[in-house]
């Protein structure tokens, strides 16, 4: 109803004008009569002026509104290691602009008004002036090659690839969200075929690449802070793009065309939620959950840049940066979940049958798999930092002091080991850190300790990767 | 009413060759995009049908006779200028089924358009070269139709230029065919 | 082949006497006596064609305006109820059974969005203002009766017609419209698997564009000939009006990129139709994967649109360019400053738009070392650009100003230029269009350089040439309101984009809700809705203004009612064919003598020099 009314007032509104127009130009005196077009100059010049007055003030008041929100300014500086480049390089064209723009808009509209037909007033027959053009040719051309110089330096900086990089994962972009791939232990990823999509294998890892064996496609995306991580961008439908707002990272995702982008994020989730908490801003009510400050609920975000099809503005993934620690923990949680391991090795033989899926390692008995010896050996010794921590609750409880202080040590030892277990590839390191972790837990917990049998470490089975990847 | 003389080329004619320039960057844009996707790799070689060799023979002729004629039209040999009006509309005909010949030849060996990108190219590109000969052979159908009927025997400035412009548009194509074969004969 | 000796009056293109029987045009000046057919719809008078393409093109921009208010409301009101769209655009609503609100539907978003950006950047700025002015100047501007081919020009305008007709056909498909951007990249665009609008609406927006191709090269070669070839005597180069210059280099900018363009859409029905893979490599779609289609490059397709997409739009700012150069001269009783300088920077920016396509390709993933080369032409075609704004400004000063509609507009095209031309700068920098492409900076920076400055420049001249046109004046008072509103309304529209874009949010979004980095801007999105309703108002006084004065107008009593130099001015008030009764003026001058002498304000070119003057602009 309101629509009706607003479209009525608008036809009256149209009428109202179009009969005031009509009258206007019956009114308006035979073009001789040069005074009336004065005036109508003085009128709109004036306007002019006052709209070029009203104009610049909005420009500066907008700026200085919205600048809290703006990236790269104020809580919003870059969360990557690149992103103050693009960042400085944004501001020092927006100063060489704006300085263009406020002079220019002044003189167009200030000289409009100066030079208004008026009486007695004549024009100038001025039609060139070649140093002039001269002046204005060559300041803008030096002006560009400043900013060319400086932007193609941070660009090359930025878009360089020398195969440095701490971390690859993989973010293959589909319709209409995104599926991200660790590389796991070994730090690489495997091999993926379009073909061979199907089923669970949403991604078409060929399996009888063993760098796959423990890729994990994860629910959730973590990542170590102050770590180069390389991003593989792949589609496996229509173009999209894997924007990370917050780190100044953007690059499209072409089927079939692997593209990458590298960068080190600096600022952990929890930090930026720090920083974000001293602004007014951010000290409002979330919108969703009013039980929380909106900063306390603030996480990274991964968007699609290119237009996808008609889920294009859907494609949310949150992503966190934390602490190494955290990272390995993180990781170690999803060891177990490698999406060879949960959808290839261990079906039953009826559910392979079912889904048709081949493991090209079922040769190799079940936990003989490098990866899967790996992954013993780091349960074992969680399993074992795990007891120490009870037995840590335990010693406090009963208030030995002595009992806290062995323990919190043997803790902090058996967490350099379980570390090792965490990311090492290298099954001598692995079988090392656990023999190391057995020593440790046992001086700590001869009491406490049931017979455990010591896992046997075999030195005789072959690793199956044998590039050992050490973490540095 | 003022009669200064002008002496330059007729508007019709130069706004045949800006045509011209706008063909010629369609091709350009073809070509151009197989030069990329080659040097991309993953490219199937093959030999072009033997059928190509003929038309470009073919239209090379039709273009000498067509030449011919016009010579023929403009010292009013109206006779002379039929024969060969008509046979170098007839080797142009030639010309297009040869090219389909071409193409089916390739079939035969299993090479279609959906083949792999080298046909792509190959099958597209001329494809899209006969259906800028169809538009010639559409005007030379026109031109004989002029050119028999008795109402049109004589040799006017103003039919002498439709047939210059037909006739440089059918060289067009020509010369077009001849720069196309020679690329892909070098990129083999 | 020998080149035959033309009098002038065999360069007349279809006014050559000889055989061709209905269209034999040879009364000069004389009234058309022929049935509405002949005179209105299939005319070959380019003063005709122009209105045609000038209506045509004004039609297009309300539907386009009137979709992107559709898609606004969307952005502006995400929750609000739209069932009342639903009579006109039915199933495209969807309504919620329980509630009853009704909700655009996402695909149909999209739709809208493509058909705003191909109707406004193709219909809209290419046909309708090149179309319309070139049409409409360039035989009046030069000394010619014609344009070289009326025919050809009557096939342009119907080409044009013909296009818009299939392109109107395909928003009433079942499937929808076209929905992958007006930019159809594939493999979007490609497999309609993907979207409801890659179905028959792809196939159907690329057949319209296919056929909007050829009305823009029979239109193109019409003009670049006649400009050529038929000035009258004494028009050299260097005396042709800045809006001459413009129109023929547009023209050789269009002839030489949009068949690029057709060469891409080929390819792209290739894929569709006959299993071609130019496009497509490694596809996983609907659960399946396309085995067959693999080698081609997503990327190549790209760099085939972009050859054109550059490229067109200097073929719409060029001419908006051309016209307020003309329109300030005039009204500010001023010479165009530095007319050279203007020429030659006209020439580089022509130049040079060739060769910065793939600053839209920064972010594409291709080779990063081929975007140097891009950044460096891309900034540097900020040079010409600079100096003619600079030069604009220089005409202003010392000018004895005349504010009326078509001048207001021309102050406004150069305001807007500045505004948009400088976030350019931004955008060719690849390092910032890393964070910046693809979100509402890029909105910003085009909608202001096209969607504002290119239109003012369309207002310019439609209120300049009105009288040309119809023999009567549009009102003043209308103009001066469409001028304030558009001026102040479109800065309100594209202002504030620029903090969204800064903010990070990225374009072609349906909604923001879905992210809490992009989800803070509802008051802003209202704003801008509320403001694009409010400048499209604008724009309907204008049209009814337009209607209103072809018939109503006051009516044009001399024939020189600017006071202007150059030839247009010289012909009838409602000249007919042939444009001059008797014979074409010759030309003795450059078209700026304005203000040159204290007792003339103006001295058209068509009065010889006197005893020792010299010509202008050397």
């Amino acid at each position: 109803m309101e629509i009706f009314i607003g479209f009525l007032c608008a036809v009256l509104l149209t009428v109202l004008l179009v009969q005031i127009a009509k009258a206007r130009e019956l009114a308006t005196a035979v073009r001789a009569d040069h005074n009336e077009e004065y005036e109508v100059n003085k009128l709109q010049a004036g306007m002019g002026v006052v709209f070029m007055v009203l104009f610049l003030v909005a420009c500066v008041v907008s700026f200085i509104y919205y600048a809290p929100y703006v990236l790269g300014w104020g809580v919003n500086t870059a969360a990557s290691e690149h992103g103050p480049m693009v960042d400085s390089l944004f501001n020092t064209t927006l100063l060489v602009t704006s300085i263009v723009f406020f002079a220019t808009q002044f003189a167009l509209f200030w000289f409009a008004w100066q030079y208004r037909g008026r009486k007695g007033h004549k024009a100038i027959y001025w039609s060139h002036n070649d140093q002039l053009e001269m002046v204005w040719m060559i300041v803008p051309a030096v002006v560009m090659t400043f900013l060319v110089v400086q932007g193609l330096q941070a660009w090359n900086t930025i878009m360089v690839d020398e195969g440095d990089h701490d971390i690859e994962i993989e973010a293959t972009g589909y319709q209409f969200a995104w599926e991200i791939r660790y590389p796991g232990r070994d730090n690489m990823l495997g091999t993926k075929d379009f073909r061979k999509i199907g089923g669970k294998n949403t991604l078409g890892q060929d399996w009888t690449d063993a760098k796959n064996i423990d890729d994990v496609v994860a629910s959730d995306i973590y990542l170590p802070v102050g770590k180069k991580i390389r991003v593989r961008i792949t589609a496996k439908d229509v173009l999209h793009n894997f924007y990370l707002p917050q780190f100044r990272v953007k690059m499209d995702a072409v089927p079939g065309m692997p593209t990458y982008f590298i960068f080190t994020p600096t600022v952990t989730t929890d930090s930026m939620r720090r920083r974000l908490s001293a602004s007014p801003d951010w000290q409002v009510a979330d919108k969703q959950d009013d039980t929380k400050k909106r900063y306390e609920t603030f996480d990274y975000e991964l968007a699609c840049a290119e237009l996808c099809g008609k889920g294009h503005y859907s494609m949310r993934r949150v992503i966190k940066i934390v602490s190494q620690e955290e990272y390995e923990a993180w990781l170690d949680k999803q060891e177990a979940n490698s999406t060879y391991m949960s959808i290839v090795r261990n079906l039953t033989d009826e559910e392979k049958a079912k889904g048709k899926v081949e493991d090209p390692f079922a040769s190799t008995t079940k936990g003989e798999l490098l990866f899967e010896k790996l992954v013993a050996i780091k349960d074992r010794v969680n399993t074992q930092l795990k007891s120490l921590n009870d037995a840590l609750i335990v010693a406090k409880k009963a208030k030995n002091a002595a009992e806290v202080t062995k323990i919190e040590a043997a803790i902090v030892a058996m967490q350099a080991q379980q570390r090792i277990a965490r990311i090492t590839n290298n099954l001598e390191e692995a079988n090392t850190a656990e023999r190391e972790a057995n020593r440790i837990a046992s001086q700590v917990m001869q009491a406490n300790l049931t017979t455990t049998d010591n896992a046997v470490i075999d030195s005789t089975a072959v690793p199956l990767d044998s590039t050992a990847n050490k973490i540095q | 009413m003022a009669t200064s003389t002008v002496k330059k080329i007729h508007p019709k004619k130069f706004a045949l060759w800006i045509g011209l320039t706008s063909i010629v960057m369609f091709f350009a844009a073809f070509t151009s995009a197989y030069i990329v996707r080659k040097s991309q790799g993953d490219w199937a070689d093959f030999a072009l049908p033997a059928e190509f060799f003929y038309s470009t023979a073919a239209i090379l002729g039709s273009s000498i006779l067509l030449h011919a004629s016009y010579k023929a039209f403009a010292s009013e040999k109206l006779a002379l200028f039929k024969t060969f009006l008509v046979s170098g509309f007839v080797l142009g005909l030639a010309f297009v089924v040869l090219q389909y010949q071409g193409w089916l030849s390739l079939n035969e060996v299993e090479i279609f358009i959906h083949t792999n990108q080298h046909s792509s190219f190959i099958f597209m590109i001329t494809g899209f070269h006969v259906a800028h000969v169809l538009g010639g052979i559409a005007a030379l159908l026109f031109a004989m139709v002029y050119a028999f009927l008795p109402r049109y025997q004589a040799t006017t400035p103003r039919r002498l230029l439709r047939l210059e412009i037909i006739f440089t548009y059918w060289h067009f194509v020509d010369v077009l065919w001849i720069y196309l074969f020679i690329f892909f004969m070098v990129q083999q | 082949m020998a080149d035959t000796t033309i009098l002038e009056k065999d360069l007349h293109g279809a006014h050559a006497h000889g055989e061709h029987g209905h269209d034999d045009h040879d009364h000069h000046g004389d009234r058309y006596q022929s049935a509405f057919i002949d005179n209105y719809m299939f005319s070959m008078d380019h003063k005709t064609i122009a209105k045609q393409f000038l209506i045509t093109g004004m039609f297009w921009a309300i539907i386009g305006a009137a979709m992107s208010i559709i898609f606004r409301l969307q952005l502006g009101f995400p929750g609000a109820d739209m069932s009342w769209l639903q009579p006109l655009l039915g199933g495209w609503i969807n309504i919620d059974p329980a509630t009853g609100t009704g909700t655009l539907s996402q695909e149909f978003y999209y739709a809208l969005v493509t058909m705003h950006g191909t109707i406004i950047v193709f219909f809209v700025l290419t046909a309708g203002l090149s179309g319309t002015f070139s049409n409409l100047l360039i035989p009046l501007q030069i000394g010619a009766r014609d344009m070289a081919s009326p025919l050809m020009n009557m096939l342009s305008y119907w080409f044009f017609f013909l296009s818009g007709l299939v392109m109107f056909i395909s928003l009433f498909l079942n499937t929808g419209p076209f929905s992958g951007g007006w930019t159809a990249y594939p493999p979007l665009s490609e497999l309609p698997q993907a979207s409801d609008g890659s179905k028959a609406g792809a196939t159907m927006w690329i057949m319209s564009l296919v056929l909007f191709v050829v009305s823009v090269l029979l239109g193109g070669i019409n003009y670049i000939t006649t400009v050529l070839n038929m000035r009258t005597k004494g028009m050299s180069m260097f005396r042709l009006p800045l809006t001459i210059w413009a129109f023929l280099v547009t023209a050789i900018i269009g002839l030489l990129s949009f068949p690029v363009l057709a060469s891409g859409f080929f390819m792209v029905m290739l894929d569709r139709t006959l299993g071609t893979s130019f496009f497509l490599n490694e596809i996983y779609i609907a659960d399946t994967a396309l085995t067959e289609r693999v080698g081609g490059s997503a990327i190549l397709y790209q760099h085939l649109f972009w050859f054109l997409g550059h490229p067109e739009v200097y073929i719409i700012i060029l001419p908006a360019m051309g016209i307020v150069s003309e329109v300030l001269a005039t009204h500010a009783r001023k010479p165009i400053f530095g007319y050279k300088a203007m020429v030659f920077s006209i020439l580089a920016i022509a130049f040079l738009s060739f060769i910065v396509w793939a600053h839209h390709m920064f972010m594409t993933g291709m080779n990063p070392f081929i975007s140097n080369i891009f950044v460096i032409f891309t900034l540097i075609i900020a040079v010409p650009s600079a100096v003619k704004v600079f030069n604009w400004i220089a005409t202003v000063w010392g000018g004895a100003v005349r504010f009326n509609s078509a001048m207001l507009f021309s102050l406004g095209f150069v305001s807007m230029f500045i505004s948009g031309g400088l976030t350019g700068i931004f955008l060719g920098n690849a390092a910032i269009d890393i964070q910046q492409h693809d979100t509402y900076f890029v909105v910003a920076h085009f909608h202001i350089v096209m969607g504002v400055a290119a239109f003012f420049g369309m207002y310019a001249g439609v209120y300049h040439w009105f009288p040309r046109m119809y023999g009567r004046f549009m009102n003043e008072f209308l103009g001066k309101l469409h001028f304030w509103g558009t001026m102040i309304g479109a800065y309100c529209v594209f202002g504030p984009m620029h903090y969204l874009g800064m903010a990070g949010v990225p374009r072609r979004y349906y909604s923001f809700e879905t992210f809490n980095a992009f989800s803070e801007f509802d008051a802003m999105n209202q704003f801008i809705t509320i403001a694009a309703i409010i400048t499209f108002f604008f724009q309907i006084l204008f049209v009814v203004n337009f209607f209103y004065s072809i018939y109503k107008g006051k009516k044009q009593t001399e024939m020189n009612p600017w006071e202007a130099t150059t030839l247009e001015w010289t012909a009838p008030i409602h000249a007919g064919h042939g444009n001059w009764e008797g014979a074409i003026p010759h030309v003795h001058r450059w078209p700026y003598d304005l203000s040159r002498y204290e007792d003339r304000e103006f001295i058209p070119q068509t009065e010889p020099l006197k005893e020792g003057e010299k010509d202008g602009g050397h």
